[in-house]
């Protein structure tokens, strides 16, 4: 047995050693441009740059100065609370218009078309449009209904005015991903449904969610993920002489800010450190609470 | 089949190629890059270089490419960094003090007699720490007021001159509000276009004059930023709420407000990209203060930029030969007659007005922008001002939100300019 297996894992060894082969490509970039930037970040947080790459070793500092910031956790908070705003009612949204787009409708690839196309657009260029959307003199929105907010400028709604940019920026994207998991589900589960005179929502419920947990469950990390590091959106839509900047501010703003507009690089790469762990915090959490709701026995 | 696909395959290898050929100079000329921010001045610069082509050295070939301001920085200091700087580039001064001190900046205080032909401000625009030169200057600017005529005459209030003080600025917006129903003077939350020249019509200062600590301290210059802050509390100033959303700019060439502060640089352009605008608007001297704690009231905030090249260039000898021929007076009078920006090169200045004789209509260019430069203050910068900088925005931000108090507020900006300065001049 001993023998044979080892004469066997000669042969496996090659194949083993041709996969290796084919993957390095990958393997090396993934390296060069993802690990070896990430270990250097490491490093860079716990230095002060001095200017043009020269960097002076400094311990924690950096940390320390961190948080003892209050702009530090007042933008950590704004990143936890765009998450917030934005991962549950997108996802929602989302698996509302996957189970539209999957019913039986006409002109369904249009449909699916429109919803997609936010994803498609620069989102530079679809903020810029939104910004005009906004604006409280001669936007269309306070036309419509007759108000007068300050969407982009005033503390109390800035946040809300970026939660809906992003939410409607990724509908499409959400949702196509969602109604491959739909379409995955077997019509003969419908069917046994209908035969037992089962209700539309108890369909749903019963089927429908438990059936497309996975791709739920792998939507939410990315969303999530993306989330927390939001950066685009906030930085096109609110300039550094906005006075609503502090309430919208996100981690990934501020280490912009830090990074290239102050030049302190080390405490930049501290902020996206802390971000990488608050990541990472927020999806240990998802994976212990998987197992609530997750239903992979398909 | 096959055949349609192997030349497919052979044509797109030679389009991919193509760009290659480019990066030999198969024209036997030594060609340089000249990296620059602003669009607007784009011909007038590329004009320059291929005036020394033909003028001064046929076998060297220069392309301008134009970076926007908010990308130029993060490009160019990478740029550094990886000593892959462009050969030729523009340098501001916010931004030398940084760069010379790091040694990325060519010495170039013995290609030209600056002292003849140069201000002390252009000269000391172009200055390191050191006192030597990187920079070749390359223009001068002040601000000053641009105003709606139409919305002056609706309200029946002479035009701004020489004469006015803040006190005519606010009576005058007073009246074209309740006239026109428009906004009159439009302050916002601005340093160069804003507060700063209020600060130094006022005898105070953001720098002392040795440049070591800030001046926000002072009873002038506090005087100055919160009268400056406080004029958005009247109707006819928008808020900076709304400046967040719609630049001064914007809504003084939409008809929706009479005044406002603007860079002489600015000007050809604004000519140019609204021509429905034309002969509607003038500009004039910035106005005084009406009780300067020093001084005569007068002060608007000069600054100038300068044509640098890198230390360690690999065409290094060539750059600075560029160079001699930008500080020179044919190039200089090139950049005037283009109307890119007034030539730091003294008694050139006249040829940026030619520029403006093409509009139906002139603007009072003379009185306005030449006159000021008598009284002009150089405009604000130290060695920390990278550190501070976006600091002192932040803090005037939050002034202006109303989450911090004014006193309080400056007294922040003067801790910060303060620690930042201090910091950096006990590390060199």
């Amino acid at each position: 047995m001993g023998k044979k297996a080892v004469r066997l894992s000669a042969a496996a060894r090659r194949e083993e050693n041709w996969g290796y082969l084919m993957i390095a490509p990958t393997i090396i970039g993934l390296i060069v441009l993802n690990l070896w930037p990430f270990v250097q970040t490491i490093y860079t947080s716990f230095c002060e740059h001095l200017g043009f790459g020269n960097y002076k070793f400094i311990g924690i500092g950096n940390y320390v100065e961190m948080f003892q910031n209050p702009e530090v956790w007042r933008a950590t908070w704004n990143t936890i609370l765009f998450c917030i705003l934005t991962v549950p009612v997108g996802l929602f949204l989302s698996l509302l218009v996957a189970m539209m787009l999957n019913a039986k409708i006409k002109g369904k690839g249009l449909f699916r078309t429109i919803f997609f196309l936010p994803m498609v657009c620069a989102p530079a260029a679809v903020t810029m449009v939104w910004r005009w959307i906004f604006n409280s003199d001669y936007g269309i929105l306070n036309q419509i209904f007759g108000t007068n907010i300050n969407w982009i400028t005033d503390s109390k709604f800035v946040m809300i005015a970026c939660a809906i940019v992003a939410i409607w920026s990724n509908i499409g994207y959400d949702a196509v991903l969602l109604l491959a998991g739909l379409q995955n589900i077997s019509k003969s589960y419908y069917e046994a449904a209908e035969i037992d005179g089962t209700s539309k929502v108890n369909q749903f419920l019963q089927i429908t969610l438990p059936m497309v947990s996975p791709t739920l469950f792998v939507v939410m990390i990315m969303r999530l993920m993306s989330s927390v590091k939001v950066y685009d959106l906030i930085y096109m839509m609110v300039e550094d002489t906005n006075p609503a900047l502090t309430s919208v501010q996100s981690l990934m703003y501020l280490f912009y800010r830090e990074t290239f507009v102050a030049g302190s690089r080390g405490s930049g790469a501290a902020i996206v450190v802390w971000t990488v762990v608050l990541i990472g915090i927020i999806t240990i959490i998802q994976f212990i609470g998987q197992k609530k709701w997750v239903n992979y026995d398909v | 089949m096959k055949r349609v696909t192997r030349m497919l395959a052979l044509l797109l290898a030679a389009v991919m190629l193509l760009p290659l050929a480019g990066c030999g100079s198969s024209d036997g000329k030594t060609h340089l890059t000249f990296q620059i921010w602003d669009v607007g001045q784009r011909d007038g610069m590329q004009a320059m270089c291929d005036a020394y082509t033909a003028n001064v050295n046929p076998d060297v070939v220069i392309e301008v490419q134009v970076t926007s301001w908010s990308e130029y920085w993060t490009k160019l200091e990478a740029a550094a960094e990886s000593n892959t700087l462009p050969d030729l580039f523009w340098m501001h001064t916010d931004q030398i003090l940084y760069y010379s001190e790091f040694g990325m900046l060519a010495d170039v205080t013995d290609l030209f007699p600056y002292a003849e032909h140069y201000s002390d401000i252009s000269i000391s625009n172009a200055q390191g720490s050191d006192g030597r030169m990187y920079g070749v200057p390359k223009d001068k600017d002040n601000i000053c007021l641009i105003y709606n005529k139409e919305m002056f005459d609706a309200a029946g209030v002479a035009y701004p001159d020489d004469t006015w003080t803040w006190d005519d600025l606010e009576s005058a917006s007073q009246a074209i509000y309740d006239a026109t129903g428009n906004y009159g003077y439009m302050a916002y939350n601005d340093e160069q276009l804003g507060y700063h020249n209020f600060v130094y019509q006022n005898g105070g200062c953001i720098l002392t004059e040795d440049k070591t600590k800030g001046g926000f301290d002072l009873p002038a210059t506090r005087e100055a930023v919160k009268y400056y802050v406080n004029l958005q509390s009247y109707d006819w100033c928008p808020s900076q709420a709304y400046f967040a959303e719609t630049t001064p700019g914007t809504a003084f060439f939409s008809g929706k407000g009479a005044m406002f502060l603007e860079g002489s640089w600015n000007l050809l352009a604004q000519m140019t990209n609204y021509p429905d605008m034309v002969g509607k608007w003038d500009v004039a001297v910035l106005p005084a203060a009406p009780n300067p704690v020093s001084g005569d009231g007068r002060a608007t905030i000069s600054n100038g930029l300068t044509y640098a090249t890198g230390a360690h260039g690999k065409n290094l000898e060539l750059a600075l030969d560029v160079l001699t021929y930008f500080a020179g007076e044919e190039a200089q009078r090139i950049q005037g007659e283009s109307g890119a920006a007034i030539p730091a090169y003294e008694g050139l200045e006249e040829t940026w007005i030619s520029a403006f004789d093409k509009f139906d209509y002139q603007l009072d260019l003379e009185n306005a922008i030449m006159s000021q430069f008598d009284y002009c203050v150089q405009y604000v910068n130290n060695s920390a001002r990278p550190k501070w900088k976006s600091g002192v925005v932040d803090i005037m931000t939050s002034i202006y939100n109303g989450s911090v108090d004014i006193e309080t507020g400056l007294d922040n900006i003067q801790n910060l300019i303060n620690t930042e300065t201090a910091k950096k001049l006990a590390d060199s």
